[in-house]
């Protein structure tokens, strides 16, 4: 082979190179940053873009999402999006100050996951007024709502993956709708006529609704701020009165006011997570609530067993 | 002794006093007021037909728990018919998903299981849409004779403009407050209304971001119910059925 020749099989291997590196970092600048606020949600959009899109958490794993104090990294993380998945019904209001304080407030894309959920109020409130309750991630078929949602706008943004975020989605809610199976093999044929329930705070409405089981009171006024000793003093009573036998508590943070419950009332006390923890994970979601059904299959069980 | 001649002082300004107290807090009161008309959150909740009803106000525990199934299940019908038509061999007739589909699906509310049961354990039945006459173009599910006290009934109501049954393809949610119904003969809205059926809406996630952001929220990906309806149903039928 002449040196010419060479010359020109080098040149053609270099301009080969530089159009693969020109054309790798095209895929990348054409590929979606998808933020999301929420564990749920970065389990939800994982799923639904597989490997056609990067999820990026808006906080750390570890900082707890209620009352959240904005962080400078978080700006900068923000910046990095090109759209921002939100729950935006009043657990992420953090959100809204970090794009504020980001001057993102006009500029980043927003999806609002809830935007085909059918809300419930508050359950079992001692105010008697309706309040949103903004907790539909804890949930199967709310969830489900928010992972069609989530897919379908995602293809609105990226329309050559559309139908591949729809059938991810399809699957995914499937994957979902077996943990009600999964449940319900537990519980088939257990009398649920003695299980009445109460919970420290709003935040099961959802999954409990869903699978049929009514709350009967919240301990907390609000989510996050703890009763008044009068408060407290009249759930104990309704509590006793309705003859609850099961309280659902935040897994994650602990809560003195339920061991003092329960000792007032004799109720058992059971443990659900808020998948508001930890590190973001694909699987999260789907893991955490196969642990809350359990725990609820468990205190189903419990009570029937029990008989009181 | 001299008596002390006594002299009432009133300042230069003393008879407007009164007068100018009152009117700056009347302009105070009237600032506010503007303020609050202008900026303040006012009731941002659509009002409702004398023949809707609003699944969040008044349905109770099991019947919103079905209300909430079958909302989330009206998107997922188109994909479901596509499922199970699109290996149809030529010449076989289109059909929509039986109740036995549902149960394959664990689709909630059909999905006879313990939260069905606890929620009432509504009888479920399918009205397959004719080829010609009134009905045809319509698709009903019924669920009805639930077991729990004050439980009404709910029918899915699924329209198809292509049939001529409505201006535009819908899935509707109807609730009737009765415990017992059966299937009624018409799925033209107002025949459903004079048989004591009501539309249920929903408090959507949506209408509660715009309670909080207001109407200037501009940042949604758009995609309103009725766009979101429309596209659904166009792509399970397509142009050609």
């Amino acid at each position: 082979m002449t040196s010419y020749a060479k010359a020109l099989l080098r040149t053609l291997a270099l301009a080969c190179l530089a159009g693969l590196a020109l054309g790798s970092q095209a895929a990348d600048a054409a590929r979606l940053k998808v933020g999301v606020t929420l564990h749920p949600y970065y389990s939800f959009v994982a799923n639904i873009v597989g490997d056609r899109a990067d999820v990026i958490p808006l906080i750390d794993a570890e900082a707890n999402p209620h009352g959240y104090a904005p962080q400078p990294a978080d700006m900068v993380r923000i910046m990095s999006m090109d759209v921002l998945v939100v729950n935006g019904i009043g657990h992420d209001t953090w959100a809204f100050e970090i794009l504020d304080a980001s001057g993102m407030r006009n500029k980043l894309k927003l999806i609002y996951a809830n935007d085909g959920v059918s809300l419930i109020p508050v359950a079992g409130a001692s105010t008697g007024e309706k309040v949103v309750n903004p907790h539909t991630f804890i949930s199967t078929t709310a969830a489900i709502q928010q992972v069609y949602t989530i897919a379908r706008k995602l293809g609105e943004l990226d329309a050559p993956n559309a139908s591949f975020y729809r059938d991810n989605a399809r699957r995914y809610a499937l994957d979902i709708r077996k943990l009600r199976a999964e449940f319900d093999a537990k519980v088939a044929g257990v009398d649920l006529s003695k299980f009445r329930c109460a919970t420290m705070h709003s935040g099961y409405d959802y999954i409990l609704q869903e699978l049929g089981l009514q709350v009967t009171a919240v301990i907390e006024p609000r989510h996050g701020v703890e009763p008044t000793a009068r408060q407290l003093a009249e759930t104990i009573d309704r509590i006793k009165a309705s003859k609850v036998n099961v309280l659902f508590a935040e897994k994650y943070f602990a809560s003195k006011l339920s061991d003092t419950i329960r000792q007032a009332t004799g109720v058992r006390m059971y443990s659900i997570s808020h998948i508001s923890s930890g590190t973001y994970t694909r699987e999260k979601f789907i893991d955490e609530m196969r642990e809350n059904l359990n725990t609820l299959a468990a205190a189903i069980n419990d009570t029937a067993k029990s008989g009181t | 002794m001299t008596t002390a001649a006594i002299q009432l002082v009133r300042p230069a300004g003393g008879r407007y006093e009164t007068l100018a107290l009152a009117v700056a807090t009347v302009s105070v009161i009237c600032v506010l007021a503007f303020y609050v008309h202008e900026r303040g959150q006012g009731d941002t909740r659509e009002p409702l037909y004398e023949w809707q009803v609003s699944a969040y106000n008044v349905l109770t525990g099991a019947d919103q728990a079905i209300y909430n199934s079958l909302y989330t299940v009206k998107d997922e019908i188109p994909f479901i018919y596509d499922d199970i038509n699109q290996a149809n061999p030529p010449g076989v007739k289109f059909h929509w998903p039986s109740l036995k589909d549902f149960q394959n699906l664990l689709l909630p509310p059909f999905y006879q299981d313990t939260s069905w049961e606890q929620t009432g354990s509504l009888h479920w039945s399918l009205y397959e849409p004719l080829a010609e006459g009134e009905m045809q173009g319509s698709t009903m599910y019924l669920g009805t004779d639930g077991h729990l006290a004050g439980q009404g009934s709910f029918l899915l109501v699924i329209g198809h403009v292509h049939a001529g049954f409505t201006n535009n393809n819908s899935i509707v949610v109807w609730w009737n407050a009765k415990n017992h119904v059966e299937m009624p003969q018409s799925g033209f809205r107002d025949r459903l209304i004079l048989q004591g059926w009501r539309e249920a809406v929903p408090y959507s996630g949506a209408q509660e971001v715009k309670r909080i952001f207001g109407n200037d929220n501009n940042q949604d990906v758009v995609d309103d119910e009725q766009k979101q309806a429309e596209r659904v149903i166009n792509g399970v039928f397509g142009d050609s059925k």
